[in-house]
């Protein structure tokens, strides 16, 4: 079992409970698609007894703050926030037993809709791939002249800082992902901005791929369900990498082998699944 | 870091002005619309009409019936929308159509319409996608540039962020439409359908107190809607639904109406920003625009808005006049596409029901 402080409190003013305090010292990092992140130090928690954290290291952490969306109820709000947290904190935990590689979980509370895990030193897949949309502007009907051509991002070398090809990027993706399934764990958001290279210590190491966010996941043994998990993936990459066509077929290689005998009846359930997306009615 | 990308638009200006007549008839409102662009790059609407077939309440519309509508008020609508515009046929560059998706016998009534027209006055057809209609109006009315956009009507809930000439959808329901979802409830609960049973359910709403449970249920980018729709009728059989009002004062722990439409909406919406979101931190976008019916619908147009400045960025929305189904975006994507040599030849204007946001090639757009 892992280890960690969870914190309680009823004092809800500003600052003054720890996490408030962890959080104003914290780097704002960026804000994902349901929290903001910052990277903070944290120390390990004080074995009962012992006043002093000497010989302890102070470790980097990720601080996901699910902080109070205003567009939505509160009631609605506080019940979604508190349910995401303790369920990434027991997916993780999940996972780790599992032995798939996610960051562990350092602090919970679930008042202040705060996640604490250990820091990935790395970058999205999403990121390392070049996909989506990021700051792009069109400009319409000007002259020709004074206008650079559309530079059109090489990631080709932020792959080679991590030792790795895009193609066994791949297939740790694929892999990751059966692991977890394996362990009856369903992710709920697979995109490829929900996975992270870890930068690999040494020169001559390969790096590791970490499934990161697991806010919507659950646990199910559902053929259904993790056949889902796949096909929203597969959506992902379709629509945030849509010139990396063989990418997600890759994937679904590395998947198949760690996956073994059960890949049959996914996969089968995959196709039925794609289908139904296709059948959909689409009336306008 | 990808930087700030500028790419050149394949969008020429015009050489002259080009006028494009606009036909929709996808679903329960038969519109015509005339747009001009000019070759200052200014874009002009001349006229927008619409005729709404509407149904008493408690009851949807059927395709026979609807066909009907449209084919009695076609004439007059499209003469509406020219004596407005104070132009003749003639003038005209193309006459542009829904080629889908929507209901097929109404599509397939005003498609008629458009060939009929196309052949009397010897003008080219274009055929256009409706959900490509809502965004590219959607971008001309609100100046948005790259949104993400969420496009949400009776027979679609989308989201969907344009690249590389294709406008990708990242998620979308998985099972009933929101406006349907909507339309469905007002059906339940007896509200008019006049102007429309989305419009009713908001002003119910705005009376209701009391947030009941539904189920939440987004799925990453996805979200499901036909067990909220189940549930918020099951609602209406509870010991508690006062459909009339309480009884008496002492009568308080009760359900009106009011409170389901109040709550059908709190939970739907948030889902719907919810995933809109994720899309925006997905692909790193700071811009929303809300397109179709229920894009009117000025609750989820605030709720958007207060997610987008929590985010840093900006909600774009249209009015009723854009919003709702109408001719002037089929004629401004068609004259868009029209003007990049695009045409639908008449052996191939037949009507798809089933017609993917996807499947459209983008020209027009870097
Ligand atoms: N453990 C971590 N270490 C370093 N960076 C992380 C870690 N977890 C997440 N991030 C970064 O923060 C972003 C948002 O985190 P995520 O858990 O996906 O939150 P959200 O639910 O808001 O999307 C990720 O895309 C990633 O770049
Ligand atoms: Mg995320």
């Amino acid at each position: 079992m892992t280890l960690y402080p969870v914190l309680y409190h009823s004092n809800m003013s500003e600052f003054n409970t720890p996490t408030q305090r962890i959080i104003a010292a914290a780097t704002l990092i960026s804000q994902g698609a349901e929290a903001k992140v910052y990277k903070a130090e944290l120390h390990p928690p004080a074995i009962s007894g012992s006043t002093s954290d000497e010989g302890y290291e102070s470790e980097p952490v990720l601080i996901k703050h699910r902080f109070n969306k205003q567009y939505r109820h509160p009631t609605l709000d506080a019940s979604l926030t508190k349910s995401r947290v303790a369920g990434e904190a027991r997916a993780i935990n999940k996972c780790l037993r599992a032995g798939v590689n996610v960051p562990g979980v350092r602090m919970v509370d679930l008042q202040e809709g705060v996640l604490g895990i250990q820091w990935i030193d790395g970058q999205s897949i999403r990121f390392l791939l070049g996909g989506g949309a990021e700051g792009e502007e069109e400009v319409e009907e000007v002259d020709d002249d004074g206008f650079e051509e559309d530079a059109t991002e090489s990631n080709e070398d932020s792959l080679k800082e991590y030792n790795i090809t895009q193609d066994d990027t791949m297939q740790l993706i694929g892999k990751e992902i059966a692991k977890m399934h394996k362990a009856d764990i369903i992710h709920g958001d697979l995109t490829t901005s929900n996975m992270m290279l870890r930068r690999p210590s040494a020169s001559d190491q390969v790096p590791e791929l970490v499934l990161i966010d697991f806010g919507l996941s659950y646990t199910s043994s559902l053929v259904e369900d993790k056949a889902v998990d796949l096909y929203v993936l597969e959506r992902a990459f379709a629509s945030t990498h849509p010139a990396s066509e063989s990418l997600f077929g890759t994937v679904m290689k590395a998947y198949e082998k760690e996956a073994g005998k059960e890949w049959k009846t996914i996969g089968r359930r995959l196709d039925d699944v794609r289908l139904r997306g296709r059948k959909r009615s689409m009336i306008g | 870091m990808p930087g700030k990308i500028r790419k050149r638009s394949p969008l020429k200006a015009p050489e002259r002005p080009y006028i494009a007549l606009g036909l929709e008839g996808s679903a329960n409102k038969l519109g015509a619309g005339i747009i001009k662009h000019s070759p200052d790059g200014s874009t002009e609407v001349l006229s927008n009409v619409r005729h709404t077939y509407i149904t008493p309440p408690g009851e949807g519309f059927l395709p026979r019936d609807t066909a009907q509508h449209h084919r009695a008020w076609a004439l007059t609508v499209i003469n509406d929308a020219l004596k407005t515009a104070e132009i003749s046929l003639h003038d005209i560059d193309c006459i542009c159509f829904t080629k889908g998706p929507g209901m097929g016998a109404p599509l397939t009534s005003v498609a008629l319409v458009a060939r009929t027209l196309s052949l009397l006055y010897n003008k080219p057809l274009v055929g256009v996608n409706h959900c490509v209609g809502h965004i590219e109006m959607g971008r001309q009315i609100t100046g948005a540039k790259n949104p993400v956009v969420l496009y949400v009507s009776g027979g679609n809930t989308q989201v969907i962020a344009y690249s590389q000439q294709c406008y990708r959808i990242f998620g979308e329901t998985l099972d009933i439409a929101v406006g349907n979802c909507l339309d469905r409830f007002a059906r339940v609960i007896n509200l008019s359908n006049d102007p429309s049973p989305g419009y009713n359910i908001e002003q119910e709403a705005k009376k209701g107190k009391r947030l009941l449970t539904l189920p939440y249920a987004t799925k990453g980018m996805d979200v499901s809607l036909s067990g909220i729709l189940t549930s918020v009728e099951a609602y209406t059989q509870d010991k508690r639904f006062r459909p009339d009002g309480p009884r008496n004062e002492a009568d308080t722990d009760i359900i009106t109406p009011q409170d389901l439409c109040f709550s059908l909406q709190e939970t739907v919406f948030a889902m719907l920003v919810e995933i809109t979101e994720r899309a925006m931190a997905h692909i790193g976008s700071k811009e929303v625009l809300i397109v179709g019916g229920v894009g009117c619908n000025e609750r989820l147009q605030e709720m958007m808005g207060v997610m987008a400045t929590e985010r840093g960025g900006q909600v774009f929305a249209t009015d009723e006049r854009f919003c709702i189904d109408n001719g002037i975006m089929i004629a401004q994507a068609g004259l868009l596409s029209y003007r990049m040599g695009f045409e639908t030849p008449l052996a191939k204007s037949q009507c798809t029901q089933r017609f993917r946001t996807d499947q459209v090639h983008v020209a027009w757009r870097a």
